[in-house]
C-alpha cells in the first residue's frame, strides 16, 4: 500500500488509477462471469414487481454473495436537505436503522456522491469517515460508487469487508454494474413512492368542500403536474370565519416533492390558524411574515390571501405583499369593491406559463378563456377556464385556480340552508345585500334581516335532532312590497326553551304582516313589509 | 374564535361583544361574559356597540344573565349607541325597563362607579 500511505495515510483511492500486482488477486474469468450473471439476474424483470426495499435488499444480498463482500448498503440522496441517507443494507443493518445521515462530499460516501465516482478505502482505521457504524462493525476495507441516473448522482452502494482487502477493478467494474442496473428502477420507484406520499399530502391540504355562501359560488380546480415529482406546491384554500367574512388563499411554494407540500402546509395551518384566531388582515400577515422568517422559510413562497365582507360587498388585500424576507414587518390593506356580478379568479403561474411563451400570450389567452366562462352557465367558472386554457397543453407545472363569483341577485332570491344556526349569519348578510339591491332603507334592511333570522331560528329548531335537514327561504320583491317565506318540515313551538315567544313578538313588531301557518306537512312563516319610497 | 374582549378599568370589568349575537352563539356568549366578573365585583358593562345584530335568543341570554347578576348584588349594564338598530330593537322589546342600557361607554363607567360608592357608603 505504499503509494496510499504516500498521500498522508488517506483513505481514498480511485480505482482504475490504483497499481495493483497481476498475483495478488488472480481474475478468473469463469467465476467473474459468474458474479455477472448473479447481479444480472437481479437487476432483471423481477425487479419491476418489487417494492424499493425488497428489490434493494434482494440485490444487496446478491452484491454480497457474488462479490465475497461482509457487508453492502445502498444509500439514496435526500436532495432537499443536500445529505445521502442509508435507506437498504446487508451485514450493516444498523446503519439504517440508526438512520446515520452522511453529508455530501464529507466521509466516504459523501465523497464518492460528490466525486461521482467510484472510491476504495483500503484500510478504513486509516480513513476519515462520518459514520462510527462502520468502524464498530468493524469494517477493514470498503468500495463505494456512485448511483446515478443520467449523469445525475441518487446515491451510493458500497461494499465491505471484515479483513484487509484490495478491491480490484473487475469487482469495481461489477459493482459499478450492479449501481448502473439498480438506479433506473430506484428513481422511477422513488418517484412514484414522493408522487404518491405528495399526492396524498397535497389532497389532504386542499379543503375537503368549498363553503356554502348563498349569492356566491365557488369553483376550485387543482391539477398536478403531469410528469415527475413536481407536483406539490400550490394550493388553494377557501373558509368562512365567525365573523361571516370569507377568507381566500391561494398559494405557490417554491420546491416540489413532500417537503414542499409540508411547507405548503405549515404556511395553510398558520394562516388559518391566525384568522380564526381574530386577527384581521393586517396583523395575520405580519404574524405570518415573522413565522416565516424564524423557521428559515424565507422566499420560499408566493401567496395571494383576500378577504370578503358580504355585507358590504368589498374585497380587502394586504398591500405589497413581500412575506418572509425581514421580521417586524407591517403591512397596509387596501379594499376593492365587488358588487354582485363580479368574479374573482385567483391561480398560480403554471395556468398561465408555457415554455417559450411570453406572459403577455397567456394573460391574454386567460382573460379570453374568462370572458368565455362568465357567460356560459354549463359547468363551473374554474371548470370553464382550466378546460379552455389546459386541456390540450400538457401541465409542466402543478395549476391551482379559485373561482369566486358573486351572484347576480334577482327579484326572487330562494334559498336552501342546513337547519344549523351557524347559518344564520350568513344569511342575514345575503339579505343584506339582496334588500340593499332592492332599495330599502338601512331600518327597514335591519328589520326584514332581523325577522327572516328570527324564522330561520325557529325552522332551526324545528329540525332539532335530525340529520342533514334543511329549510327554504323566499324572498320576493313586488312593487314596494318585500314578502319573505320560511318553510320547514316541523311545528311551530308556541313554547320555546329560549326566548318564549320573544321571537314572533320581534317579528310582528318589525314586520307589517306576520302569518305563521302550520299543517302536516310543516311550518311556513309568511312575512311582508312594505318599503318606504325614498326620492 | 372569542366573541368576547375583556379588560378591566377601574376594578369595573368590561366586555366587549365583537359579533352579532344570536342562536348560533348566545350560550358561548353567556359563558364568555360570566367569567368576565369579578367575584366582588358591582357591576358588569357589555358594550355592544360593534353588535349589529341581537335576535330573540341574544335578549333572552342578556335578560337571564341580569337576573343572574341581580341575585349576586351585582348590576348588568349594556352599552348601546343611541340612534342605533340595536337602540331602536331595545326600545321595541322594552330591554331599557329591565336592564340598565347606556349610549356611551363613559356614561356606563360613571354609573358604575356611582353604584360602588353607593355599595361602599351602605357597608359602612
Amino acid at each position: 500500500m505504499g503509494h496510499q500511505e504516500a498521500q498522508g495515510g488517506a483513505q481514498a483511492d480511485v480505482l482504475g488509477r490504483h497499481q495493483r500486482a497481476p498475483e495478488e488477486e488472480p481474475l478468473n474469468d469463469a467465476v467473474d462471469e459468474a458474479r455477472r450473471d448473479a447481479i444480472l439476474s437481479i437487476t432483471d424483470s423481477t425487479l419491476g414487481f418489487m417494492s424499493l426495499q425488497d428489490m434493494l435488499s434482494e440485490l444487496l444480498e446478491r452484491i454480497r454473495g457474488s462479490l465475497g463482500a461482509d457487508t453492502a448498503a445502498v444509500l439514496l440522496l435526500d436532495e432537499d436537505r443536500g445529505v445521502l441517507v442509508p435507506r437498504a443494507a446487508r451485514g450493516l443493518e444498523e446503519e439504517v436503522r440508526q438512520g446515520v445521515q452522511v453529508p455530501l462530499a464529507r466521509g466516504f460516501a459523501g465523497r464518492v456522491a460528490a466525486q461521482k465516482r467510484p472510491i476504495v478505502i483500503e484500510d478504513l482505521s486509516r480513513a476519515d469517515v462520518v459514520n462510527p457504524i462502520l468502524r464498530q462493525r468493524g469494517i477493514r476495507s470498503m468500495l463505494g460508487v456512485p448511483v446515478q441516473v443520467e449523469g445525475r448522482v441518487i446515491g451510493v452502494m458500497h461494499i465491505g469487508t471484515l479483513h484487509l482487502h484490495r478491491f480490484g477493478s473487475d469487482e469495481v467494474a461489477l459493482l459499478q454494474l450492479a449501481a448502473d442496473r439498480a438506479a433506473l428502477a430506484i428513481d422511477r420507484a422513488q418517484i412514484s413512492e414522493q408522487r404518491a406520499v405528495t399526492e396524498v399530502m397535497q389532497r389532504s391540504l386542499l379543503p375537503d368542500a368549498l363553503p356554502d355562501v348563498p349569492g356566491i359560488r365557488f369553483s376550485a380546480k387543482y391539477l398536478p403536474a403531469w410528469s415527475g415529482v413536481r407536483v406539490g406546491g400550490d394550493w388553494y384554500d377557501v373558509f368562512q370565519l365567525a365573523s361571516g367574512r370569507l377568507a381566500m388563499v391561494i398559494g405557490d411554494v417554491v420546491g416540489r416533492g413532500v417537503l414542499a407540500a409540508s411547507v405548503m402546509g405549515e404556511i395553510r395551518t398558520a394562516l388559518r390558524a391566525y384568522l380564526i384566531e381574530g386577527h384581521d388582515l393586517a396583523s395575520m400577515v405580519s404574524l405570518l411574515n415573522d413565522l416565516l422568517v424564524s423557521t428559515g422559510r424565507s422566499r420560499s413562497a408566493t401567496l395571494s390571501i383576500l378577504e370578503l365582507d358580504l355585507a358590504s360587498g368589498e374585497l380587502e388585500q394586504p398591500r405589497g405583499v413581500r412575506v418572509g424576507v425581514s421580521a417586524r414587518q407591517r403591512y397596509e390593506t387596501r379594499q376593492y369593491p365587488f358588487p354582485a356580478g363580479s368574479t374573482l379568479l385567483l391561480y398560480t403561474d403554471g395556468l398561465i406559463e408555457r415554455r417559450g411563451e411570453s406572459l403577455d400570450a397567456g394573460f391574454e389567452r386567460l382573460i379570453a378563456a374568462a370572458r368565455v366562462a362568465a357567460d356560459g352557465t354549463d359547468s363551473s367558472f374554474a371548470d370553464h377556464v382550466y378546460r379552455s386554457i389546459l386541456e390540450e397543453a400538457s401541465l409542466e407545472d402543478d395549476v391551482a385556480l379559485l373561482a369566486v363569483e358573486s351572484l347576480p341577485l334577482e327579484d326572487v332570491l330562494q334559498l336552501t340552508l342546513d337547519t344549523q344556526p351557524e347559518v344564520l349569519g350568513g344569511l342575514r348578510n345575503t339579505l343584506e345585500r339582496w334588500l340593499a339591491a332592492a332599495g330599502a332603507s338601512e331600518n327597514e334592511i335591519f328589520d326584514i334581516a332581523l325577522s327572516a333570522s328570527e324564522a330561520a331560528t325557529n325552522a332551526i329548531e324545528h329540525a332539532y335532532g335530525a340529520r342533514d335537514a334543511s329549510f327554504t327561504i323566499r324572498c320576493e320583491r313586488e312593487g314596494d312590497d318585500v314578502t319573505i317565506v320560511v318553510s320547514d318540515e316541523g311545528r311551530w313551538r308556541t313554547l320555546r326553551a329560549h326566548g318564549g315567544g320573544r321571537g314572533l313578538m320581534i317579528m310582528r313588531s318589525l314586520m307589517d304582516l306576520v302569518e305563521v301557518n302550520t299543517d302536516e306537512e310543516g311550518t311556513e312563516v309568511k312575512m311582508t313589509k312594505t318599503l318606504s319610497r325614498r326620492a | 374564535m372569542k366573541i368576547v374582549d375583556t379588560e378591566r378599568v377601574d376594578g369595573v370589568a368590561i366586555a366587549r361583544v365583537t359579533d352579532d349575537v344570536d342562536a348560533a352563539n348566545a350560550g358561548s356568549v353567556k359563558a364568555e361574559l360570566e367569567d368576565a366578573l369579578a367575584p366582588d365585583a358591582h357591576c358588569l358593562i357589555v358594550d355592544l356597540h360593534e353588535t349589529r345584530y341581537l335576535d330573540s335568543a341574544g335578549l333572552d341570554m342578556l335578560l337571564r344573565l341580569a337576573g343572574r347578576l341581580s341575585h349576586r348584588r351585582a348590576t348588568l349594564m349594556l352599552v348601546i349607541p343611541a340612534q342605533s338598530q340595536l337602540a331602536r330593537l331595545a326600545e321595541i322589546v322594552g330591554l331599557p325597563q329591565t336592564v340598565v342600557v347606556q349610549p356611551t361607554l363613559s356614561s356606563a363607567q360613571e354609573a358604575c362607579a356611582t353604584l360602588s360608592r353607593d355599595a361602599a357608603r351602605a357597608d359602612v
